[in-house]
């Protein structure tokens, strides 16, 4: 492609200066009085959330008691790392998105410790939630007001290895110690880990668990379910949702067993169904749908402006976690449509040159998640979007009539076989291989950027296809391997240098920030 | 008068105090340097806490 040259960066030019080699960055950065000042305020912003939190003193019980809420004392560094380099809207989006996300997970863990019957032990409020995967859709919880869906392993894993890279490392070595394969996904095995060391909140009247996509989880629900089930007496509802989701005569079964989960609620909260609600979620799926779409829109340009690792997150917050059910949600996506409008029309960069627009595909190293970030510094490479965020675009029915009510089962259903990730590495190969191609060309790719995680067998089986076809079409691809949450496997530089070996041997090419090439980060959060 | 101009400077230089140390902290990572010195004794605490592990 060729070279967008744009503006100097306002205060910092080297970003390599705030790293030391330590578990913290020596210092924040200067970004200009205006955006220091901007940067700052949300700062304090962060902080007054987890003052809120940390104020009640069944979280500072749940703190002492649980080993991954250390993790959040790592909280604003998390933020850092996103908004590292960035000014103008590019920050403001960022902040917007993941100050949200920072929020979102707050209240999860307040609900989750209120719960919980070794903190908070509010068992009138236990009776009234229900537990669901880390990789579910929340689909099934669109129809219930009065219930809470708990998403219990997303802050012991998920976000804790966002927030420090170490943070599943114990829980791996658990799960091993206990004789589980070492070959499997780290995160499911992680999460079983939390389960065998007894590290879970115990909370909620029943559960309802989803296949996923690989041997790791199917292994890691098991074990979750058995502990569940026999130890704690909670329920547990399995979801199966089949694999081959584009086929059309799977999904008469689909709707069956959401049907059935569904039923499966009801039966343990004792709360009905309420299509008013359910139809009232809809529209703000379809909203967060039409807004998504926007947003890569406007990265199907030469001025991208939602990318990287917020993107990603902030819609596996709205789409999977939230599925419509907040109001709080649509006034968000809207401010940042509007930050990302703005920075479009005055072609506002996030780095002084672009030279490359990728795709990332494949599942991302979650502990080095920010590396899309560093990217664009790095190498001026902007990530225009990634795997899991190429999700649903079909819109749902949302009026509510006789005809609509038996299509929302489908349209649930839909959603949940179309869950981030499971969308792609599962399905076939249309949906893994052959649309990543028709991707490059909608939003002008040159390049991709395939994550390559080394104990996931969903993708091994491609690997040939993807080399084959990319060589034809005259894309870049760039493989980086990584062990998805052990940094002890594949370090972040390790990941990194896989980049920086193809951009200086392939595309002889010098970085644009040659201070960030190799970052001390090995001990750091 | 005076009292309410009094009570306006003393406001002014709190807030002004304030944003002067909460800028110092965030400015030099203060609040994350200090976390991460709290971690390895809350690592610790979890070493030692007996638990009910088993598959």
């Amino acid at each position: 492609m060729e070279t967008i040259v744009g503006k100097e960066r306002v205060g910092e030019k080297e970003l390599g200066v705030l790293f030391d080699g330590g578990k913290v960055r020596k210092r924040r950065e200067w970004r200009g009085l205006k955006d220091t000042l901007y940067d700052y305020a949300r700062w304090l912003y962060i902080m007054s959330i987890l003052a809120k939190f940390i104020a009640k003193p069944r979280n500072i019980k749940a703190m002492f008691r649980y080993r991954w809420m250390a993790n959040y004392l790592a909280t604003p560094h998390m933020v850092d790392k996103f908004t590292m380099g960035l000014r103008d809207e590019a920050l403001r989006i960022v902040h917007t998105s993941m100050d949200f996300v920072v929020y979102d997970v707050a209240s999860t863990l307040d609900n989750i410790f209120k719960g919980d019957r070794r903190t908070g032990n509010d068992t009138e409020f236990s009776k009234r939630c229900v537990l669901t995967d880390e990789n579910a859709m929340t689909a099934f919880m669109m129809g219930f007001p009065n219930v809470k869906a708990i998403l219990r392993e997303v802050p012991c894993m998920f976000v804790a290895n966002l927030l420090t890279q170490y943070s599943s490392t114990h829980y791996l070595d658990v799960a091993q110690q206990f004789g589980l394969a070492g070959d499997v996904c780290p995160m499911p095995e992680a999460e079983a880990g939390v389960s065998i060391d007894d590290d879970f909140a115990v909370l909620g009247c029943c559960a309802v668990q989803v296949n996923t996509t690989c041997d790791g989880s199917l292994m890691g629900n098991g074990l979750i379910a058995k502990r569940l089930e026999r130890e704690y007496g909670i329920p547990t509802f399995q979801l199966v949702a089949p694999m081959r989701h584009r086929e059309p005569d799977v999904q008469k079964y689909a709707a069956e067993d959401m049907k059935k989960a569904i039923a499966f609620v009801e039966e343990h909260t004792g709360q009905k169904w309420d299509w008013n609600y359910y139809f009232d979620s809809a529209r703000r799926v379809n909203d967060a749908t039409r807004k998504r779409m926007a947003w890569l829109e406007i990265n199907s340009t030469p001025y991208p402006q939602f990318v990287g690792a917020p993107f990603s997150l902030y819609n596996d917050t709205n789409y999977m976690g939230n599925c419509g059910r907040s109001k709080l949600f649509p006034p968000v996506d809207a401010k940042i449509l509007k930050y990302a409008e703005k920075g479009y029309r005055e072609k506002k960069m996030m780095a002084r040159e672009y030279r490359h627009r990728a795709i990332i595909w494949g599942v991302q190293p979650q502990y080095c998640i920010d590396m899309l970030n560093w990217m664009v510094h790095c190498w001026g490479i902007v990530p225009l979007t990634d795997m899991l965020s190429m999700i649903n675009t079909r819109m749902i029915a949302e009026d509510d009539t006789p005809e609509n009510r038996e299509q929302a089962y489908y349209d649930m259903a839909w959603l949940n076989e179309n869950m981030i990730m499971r969308n792609r590495t599962h399905g076939g190969y249309k949906v893994l291989v052959d649309e990543l191609w028709e991707f490059c060309d909608k939003m002008g790719a040159d390049m991709v950027i395939m994550w390559e995680h080394m104990s996931c067998k969903a993708l091994t089986g491609m690997h040939g296809q993807f080399e084959e076809q990319a060589r034809e079409r005259g894309i870049h691809l760039v493989w980086v391997c990584h062990d998805l949450c052990d940094p002890r496997v594949f370090t972040r530089q390790a990941i990194r240098n896989q980049l920086n070996d193809y951009m200086r041997t392939v595309m002889r090419e010098e970085p644009l920030d040659p201070s960030i090439e190799i970052l001390p980060d090995e001990n750091a959060w | 008068m005076p009292v309410l101009k009094k009570l306006l400077l003393k406001l002014l230089a709190i807030g002004i105090s304030l944003f002067a140390v909460t800028f110092i902290v965030y400015f030099f990572n203060l609040d994350m340097k200090l976390t991460s010195a709290i971690e390895p004794f809350l690592l610790k605490h979890y070493d030692n806490m007996p638990r009910n592990a088993h598959l």
